[in-house]
């Protein structure tokens, strides 16, 4: 087997295509997060445009049912696994080595590994298009439509296949975060030290690593009842269809705090330096988020309330959901003790932060509304659940990653994103977003269910879903105002300097960009709040730091080498799922792909000898 | 409740003309939360007031699926309980909103400040605002889980209970009243006959895949899923009905497939006296014309593989009942979960079909004209239908049927003369 994985020359470029396909630096792979995620989530926007220009009249006939039904379940699908999923995954890898003072990730070819396989995934999931079979049972596929008499053609293989291989993707991220987190902090920095954005990639992590294990036994039983004769939800057979949804939920619910967590710590990240002043009440958010990751398994069932538990499991659901409202209050309530007595400046990473508990707040209110089982029988299923969760992904998901680019977009570039086209960007979205679902609450009190394709005009639901389909296309010249404004300052931005915020994260104190050591000498942690203590010790001897760390010769530093290694074993994965769709031979083909490439990985050291004549640049 | 009770006109006024009492009520709101804020914020608070109203008006709807114009005790209670979860909604969003605006007007950056005093907590504050918001959401659950229990089962002291067992098929709703009154077992489907202010008891069974059942005024969603036998009821109550009879309207609430969309039907409350009426009338009429006898030979050919109507009984003269010697429920269960197969009909069975007011699972109303439409093209009316996939009459590609026997089928369903 050694023979064969010597074929290949170890990679040594440092620049070019083949550098981006076997880079195993956090911040490129953290760059390729983000950009395919942004694009997923382009993608998921015009699914969302083709739904609101459908809705927005009554009886209309722009696409059929079965198209429609594809895109409602492409579009939630897509922004949460494919855009909002891999966009905090994008922050993991920029952030978290920089702002714990570590080199990179514990498992820099794990890392790698991570990306190719979401990637391919996706990508995997998004060929249903081409062949015109996109899955179309929603993004919670409930059993027992999933099955074959319900779903013949292969969408439904797709989607379990796909999803199960960017849970790959995820499992593998969240053991590199919690690895990585524990055991490279650079010295002096305590658990209680760490940013809160680090406590929440923590938590997210291990969320991460419990909770797709659950979906992961789902999609192989609904795998296997669809192409190998089992019957774990077919009703005819004994099968039971609401096992699918609790192992959907148990899995699901936590999710939920995946996608919001993040965004959390981001925002508590950029309200500090905006309000000059330290985050208020650390310990009761970082507390907060490990109630809200432990009761996240508690509550699973409230997706269920018309499902007929029974009076007992409903109530019992009913008070755990009520109750995971306090810690995330007190979340709220500790970012407006940090608001209250600072010195803001409205910069466009604080608007969005702002924006973000503005409207967290209206989602999380009408979440504490479905925990109300009664009037949620009324609300279940209806446009009123669609408002909540979109208050909550994108009022509070999208707005804090959002807040995330333009706090950390100069950290990685050295340039500014412009302030002026940044505000135009958080008005469009913010004004946007309210038009779009604000009125949603109300149509779905009209009583409009989810998921219809059309709907009469004697209902009286058109008037309000004119309005929402008006709010898309202001979120949508939203979203073109920041791909501009991202193009021109990468292309001609103002340079930022290392520290353009005076902000109080390890990662400001080394240049920007950064190099690709991160940092010369590993920084000794005395507090929370690192860079603030350094510079104000420093302001107060009278000799203020002005300049990053200084770069040194890279060839002193010992790094992990690029390697072709990660790319081949997720292609080979990937050509094993997608082997399932069509023939069984080609599933065998990238098995063995993905072993020769195992096997390759596992005789390979971390990192290559490097001739001294071989120096790689500088990162760029 | 008074507060949604006003009529949608009223709110109309309101909104558009401001009364100088509001105005006043909206500048001392303005003044007491800070002269700091001044003019900029009265604008806001005014922008947002009406806002606030413009939206209430559009959703105190009594629109035909509105939830806020409850018909009986069921959907009533659910709506107590939002209305008064609403008023706590707002009062915390105007208190942590405000919070937030007043911070960010009043603290917002001014030249040459300088370092803010770096607070980093304050422990009886975070006592304070954990406790306060559990004691509220605790007070909330106490009442939510009386009401689970309330609204479990029919009043105890309901002295007369209408059993209706709702059969959900992709994409229509069998009900069949075990004892319609009077002993008599009646099957129709997409629209449910019942007497008012009488609580119905619904056993829900699916024929196929997950559905949910949901009449927005008369009851929260329940679903239908294959494996179970759910329950729920409802009651419509006489003096929330203006005129008999009265139509409610439903549908399907969990996403079913291709026709999720199109999945409806109505509840149609009628006196006592009238339901009885139609209890006892149930069956094919009394009299046909030639017309609707030739249409009943054709419907014989062409459409009895799926639907059913129960034949006369040549002596009696009185209707056959298909289910009479059918299956009992529980059996039907079994048979399911043993995999032998579902004996529910594969059609609507249209027995009553001349009574109903509506077509096609509650898309269309019931008339001559709508029902031709129907036949002609089920499924440029209701995409996804089987009927066009499955009926015999539409194998050909073209219509099977010429006009004049579509029109004895029509004579026949409607008893035309």
């Amino acid at each position: 087997m050694a023979a064969i994985t010597d074929v290949l020359a170890r990679p040594t470029g440092y620049s070019g295509i083949w550098s981006w396909l076997t880079t195993v630096d956090h911040k490129r792979i953290g760059v390729l997060y983000g950009v395919s995620a942004f694009a997923f989530l382009l993608i998921g926007g015009i699914e969302a445009g083709v739904m609101r220009l459908q809705l927005a009249e009554a009886d209309s006939n722009l696409v059929d049912p079965a198209t429609f039904n594809q895109m409602f379940t492409m579009h939630g699908t897509t922004m949460i696994f494919m855009a909002i999923m891999p966009l905090s995954a994008a922050f993991f890898n920029l952030i978290v080595p920089l702002a714990i003072g570590a080199r990179d990730v514990a498992f820099p070819r794990l890392n790698a590994f991570s990306y190719w396989v979401f990637l391919f995934g996706a990508l995997l999931m998004h060929s249903s298009f081409l062949i015109n079979q996109a899955p179309d049972a929603g993004w919670f596929s409930y059993a027992n439509l999933t099955e074959k008499p319900f779903s013949g053609n292969n969408g439904m293989d797709f989607w379990a296949l796909g999803l199960q291989v960017l849970g790959i993707s995820s499992l593998a991220a969240g053991f590199n975060f919690v690895v990585t987190i524990i055991n490279l902090r650079a010295p002096g920095m305590s658990l209680m030290r760490m940013p809160v954005f680090i406590w929440m990639t923590l938590i997210t992590s291990i969320l991460l690593i419990l909770a797709f294990p659950v979906i992961t036994v789902g999609l192989i039983e609904l795998t296997m009842d669809r192409n190998f004769g089992t019957h774990f939800f077919i009703p005819e057979s004994g099968g039971d269809p609401i096992l699918w949804q609790h192992l959907f939920w148990v899995f699901g619910h936590p999710e939920v705090y995946i996608l919001i967590l993040p965004a959390m710590g981001i925002v508590s990240e950029v309200l500090p330096p905006f309000s000059r002043k330290p985050l208020f009440g650390y310990p009761f958010i970082i507390f907060s988020g490990i109630v809200i990751g432990m009761m996240g398994w508690a509550v699973w069932s409230h997706h269920m309330f018309t499902v007929g538990l029974g009076t007992i499991a409903t109530s019992v659901f009913a008070i755990t959901t009520m109750l995971i409202a306090v810690p995330t209050g007190v979340k709220i309530f500790n970012w407006l003790g940090t608001l209250w007595g600072g010195s803001i400046t409205f910069s466009t990473s604080m608007l969005f932060a702002i924006g973000f508990v503005a409207l967290f707040i209206v989602g999380g209110l009408s979440g504490v509304s479905h925990a109300v089982v009664p009037s949620d029988r009324q609300q279940q299923d209806t446009y009123y659940i669609v408002a909540h969760l979109h208050y909550v992904l994108f009022g509070g998901s999208l707005m804090g990653l959002f807040a995330g680019v333009y706090y950390w977009f100069p950290k990685f570039t050295g340039k500014l994103l412009s302030e002026k086209l940044g505000k135009w960007h958080f008005w469009l979205f913010f004004i946007g977003m309210n038009i779009t679902f604000f009125p949603m609450h109300f149509v779905g009190l009209n009583g409009m269910p989810r998921r219809i394709y059309t709907y009469s005009s004697e209902f009286g639901w058109e008037s309000l879903n004119q309005l929402s389909s008006v709010g898309y296309f202001i979120i949508l010249v939203g979203v073109i105002v920041f791909m501009v404004a991202f193009v021109r300052a990468m292309r001609n931005g103002r340079p930022s300097g290392h520290d353009p915020w005076d902000a109080p994260g390890l990662e400001w104190s080394i240049s920007s960009p950064p190099p690709e050591y991160n940092f010369a000498e590993l920084p000794q942690v005395e507090g929370r709040d690192q860079y603030w203590i350094t510079k104000r010790r420093a302001a107060a001897e009278g000799n203020p730091i002005t300049r990053p760390e200084p770069h040194v010769d890279p060839r002193t530093i010992h790094m992990p080498s690029p390697s072709y290694w990660p790319l081949i074993v997720a292609f080979g994965t990937v050509w094993l799922a997608g082997g399932l769709l069509t023939h069984y031979s080609l599933s065998f083909a990238g098995g063995i792909i993905a072993m020769i490439g195992v096997v390759g990985w596992g005789n390979e050291p971390a990192a290559a000898h490097q001739p001294d004549d071989a120096a790689p640049d500088s990162h760029g | 409740m008074g507060w949604f009770a006003i009529q949608p006109a009223k709110h109309q006024e309101s909104t558009s003309s401001p009364t100088p009492s509001q105005r006043k009520n909206a500048v001392v709101a303005a003044h007491v939360s800070g002269r700091a804020l001044g003019a900029l914020r009265r604008g806001w608070l005014r922008l947002g007031m009406l806002g606030l109203l413009l939206l209430l008006a559009i959703g105190c709807s009594t629109d035909l699926q509105s939830t806020w114009d409850p018909a009986g005790p069921v959907a009533s209670k659910q709506l107590d309980l939002f209305n008064v979860l609403l008023w706590v909604m707002v009062a915390v969003f105007v208190l942590v909103e405000g919070a937030l605006l007043y911070a960010i007007i009043r603290y917002r950056r001014r030249p040459g400040q300088e370092l803010p005093a770096q607070t980093h907590g304050n422990l009886p504050l975070e006592i304070t605002w954990t406790i306060i918001p559990t004691v509220l959401v605790l007070a909330l659950g106490i009442w939510t889980v009386f009401t689970i229990f309330d609204l479990d089962e029919p009043p105890a002291s309901a002295d007369n209970v209408l059993d209706v067992t709702v059969t959900a098929h992709q994409w229509w709703w069998e009900f069949e009243y075990p004892d319609a009154g009077g002993g008599k077992r009646i099957t129709t489907a997409n629209e449910m006959r019942v007497p008012v202010d009488v609580p119905v008891r619904l056993t829900l069974l699916s024929d196929d895949v997950i559905h949910s059942f949901w009449i927005p005024k008369l009851a929260g969603k329940l679903d239908v899923v294959p494996t179970r036998a759910n329950q729920m009821w409802f009651q419509a109550d006489a003096n929330e009905i203006d005129e008999f009879p009265a139509t409610f309207f439903g549908q399907c609430a969990e996403f079913c497939g291709i026709a999720h969309a199109l999945m409806k039907f109505r509840v149609v409350v009628l006196e006592q006296d009238e339901y009885n009426a139609w209890v006892q009338n149930y069956g094919p009429p009394p009299e046909e014309s030639q017309r609707a006898q030739d249409g009943r030979l054709l419907f014989q050919v062409n459409c009895a593989l799926c639907h059913t109507i129960s034949p006369r009984d040549a002596e009696t003269g009185k209707s056959v009942l298909n289910y009479d010697d059918g299956p009992a429920q529980a059996s039907r269960m079994e048979g399911f979960m043993a995999g032998t197969g579902v004996t529910a009909a594969p059609a609507p069975n249209l027995t009553d079909l001349r009574n109903r007011r509506s077509l096609g699972a509650g898309l269309l109303d019931l008339n001559e004209e709508n029902l031709r439409r129907w036949l002609h093209n089920p499924d440029d009316i209701k995409p996804g239908t089987s009927m066009a996939a499955r009926g015999l009459i539409y194998q050909s590609g073209d219509i099977s049927l010429s006009d004049d026997e579509m029109d004895s089928i029509i004579a026949y369903l409607l008893n035309l003369q």
